[in-house]
């Protein structure tokens, strides 16, 4: 350490900014996620539609916003759409909310397209037969099964929103990174801020990590895999 | 109580049906047979319209089924279907599998589902799996699974899709059995089937098919013993 002469006593004179922005960045990380689930929901179910109204828009959606960076589409929702429409910015908080929402919609989108598209067809056929209408066997046996295999991939995609979420210090939102950005500043020093933030975010995802383990085992009842062998009755 | 008129079915340019008239009485057994691709499946799948009729016109007791105005969901509930892959529900227990369609579409209190649901499965010889996962079963055992799960919603026909194709040799008689006394009880049924000697025993009448058509058909014993058409001959010389 003595290499480095790393000087602490300066995250500590800004611990207060620091705590500020781990609290931005969970908000706008779990906002925007919840948000991005909601949305893409309804158009992962528009992807596997047969409709082409409710095709088309939901595959060029996800087109587009997994084929532009996402520090281009907060800019210019910050910058150019908020502005536009309401006339005025509303402030980093908004318009960080949306871009992170509207970004992971895309992904949740797809996700949650090949997890009803990985489901067996007999089993809507089945279904079917029995006399279901199309959203209700969707409902009752579609997703249920299609939601333990999408909770993995949607993990992924929560902890890479948390980190994606840095970007916007562009917009001079005050999360974590910025944090950073200012005690750097502040006193030309870069090893003790952006290490700290690095093992700030580090944290936040084991957290996120920890989590998904369990919400995956919680749901895995009754249908565990590891468990399946044990009372299965040979014939 | 089912009449099929002229139905024909293409898949693109490929047509596997090419026309096929029939009727099916009240309380018939009638399996079809015929080489594999021969459109006998998609015969019976036609039937609840889980394949899109391309022409002709199948009825239900009277009612068209592949009318726009017919509401497609009504009719299925009175037409049983049982898979060649079984198609349980594998996220729900056995007791679940069959109680759900009656409490979800017949809106049938959850108690009385569950006691329909166990005098099913003491007839298919089930009642002690009613809490198992259908992944702790046996083929054979989810097959009767599969035909509970059908009479639970006490439909007026069963279609059965090669019930025991999937399934391994020392399995197929104990669902054949549960079968056997669906015929015994009155149920009309239209099976598809590889097992000859089950058609021989229990069908009342038997359809031969191949190429998208109807080859031959009649009561098993004139079919069986004494086909009339080449290919007839032939299919069942390689299969007897």
């Amino acid at each position: 350490m003595d290499l480095l002469d790393l000087r602490w006593d300066i995250i500590w004179n800004y611990r207060e900014m620091f705590l500020r922005g781990i609290w931005i960045t969970i908000v706008l990380t779990v906002s925007g996620y919840a948000g991005g689930i909601i949305l893409g929901v309804l158009i992962g179910l528009g992807e596997t539609s047969k409709k082409k109204w409710l095709y088309w828009p939901s595959k060029l959606y996800v087109d587009l916003f997994r084929g532009t960076p996402m520090l281009v589409q907060i800019l210019i929702i910050h910058l150019a759409v908020i502005p536009t429409i309401f006339g005025q910015s509303y402030g980093f908080m908004v318009s960080g909310i949306l871009a992170l929402l509207l970004n992971s919609a895309a992904y949740n989108a797809e996700i949650i397209r090949a997890g009803i598209q990985s489901i067996d067809k007999g089993q809507m056929e089945a279904a079917r037969s029995l006399g279901l209408t199309h959203s209700k066997a969707m409902r009752k046996i579609i997703l249920p099964q299609a939601f333990r295999r999408m909770i993995p991939p949607l993990g992924n995609e929560f902890i890479a929103l948390l980190k994606d979420s840095s970007l916007v210090t562009v917009i001079a939102a005050s999360d974590i990174l910025y944090a950073a950005k200012i005690v750097a500043g502040a006193y030309n020093r870069f090893w003790e801020p952006y290490l700290v933030a690095a093992v700030l975010y580090l944290l936040l995802t084991y957290l996120v990590t920890k989590l998904v383990a369990y919400v995956e085992r919680r749901f895995s009842n009754g249908y565990n895999p590891r468990r399946k062998r044990e009372g299965r009755s040979l014939t | 109580m089912i009449k099929v008129e002229n139905l024909h079915k293409t898949y693109g340019k490929l047509e596997v049906l090419k026309g096929i008239d029939y009727e099916i009485k009240e309380k018939e057994v009638v399996c079809v047979i015929g080489p594999s691709g021969s459109g006998k499946s998609t015969f019976l799948r036609c039937i609840n319209l889980l394949e899109e009729v391309t022409d002709g016109a199948i009825y239900i007791e009277n009612v068209k089924v592949n009318d726009p105005k017919t509401d497609i969901n009504e009719i299925r509930t009175e037409v049983g279907m049982v898979f060649q892959q079984f198609n349980l529900f594998p996220h729900m227990s056995v007791l679940d599998n069959i109680t759900m369609a009656p409490i979800q579409v017949r809106k049938v209190q959850k108690g009385k589902a569950e006691s329909l649901a166990f005098e099913l499965l003491d007839k298919v010889g089930l009642r002690e799996k009613a809490h198992n996962y259908p992944e702790q079963l046996s083929g054979g055992q989810q097959q009767r699974v599969a035909i509970a799960r059908a009479l639970a919603m006490k439909p007026k026909v069963m279609l059965f899709d090669e019930p025991t194709s999937a399934l391994d040799p020392e399995m197929v008689k104990e669902v054949l059995d549960v079968m056997k006394q669906l015929a015994f009880e009155g149920m009309t049924m239209v099976v598809v089937t590889h097992e000859m000697g089950f058609a021989r025993e229990v069908a009342d009448r038997v359809i031969f098919m191949d190429g998208g058509y109807i080859i031959e058909e009649g009561n098993p014993e004139d079919v069986f013993g004494s086909p009339q058409n080449d290919r007839t001959k032939a299919f069942l010389g390689k299969v007897l």
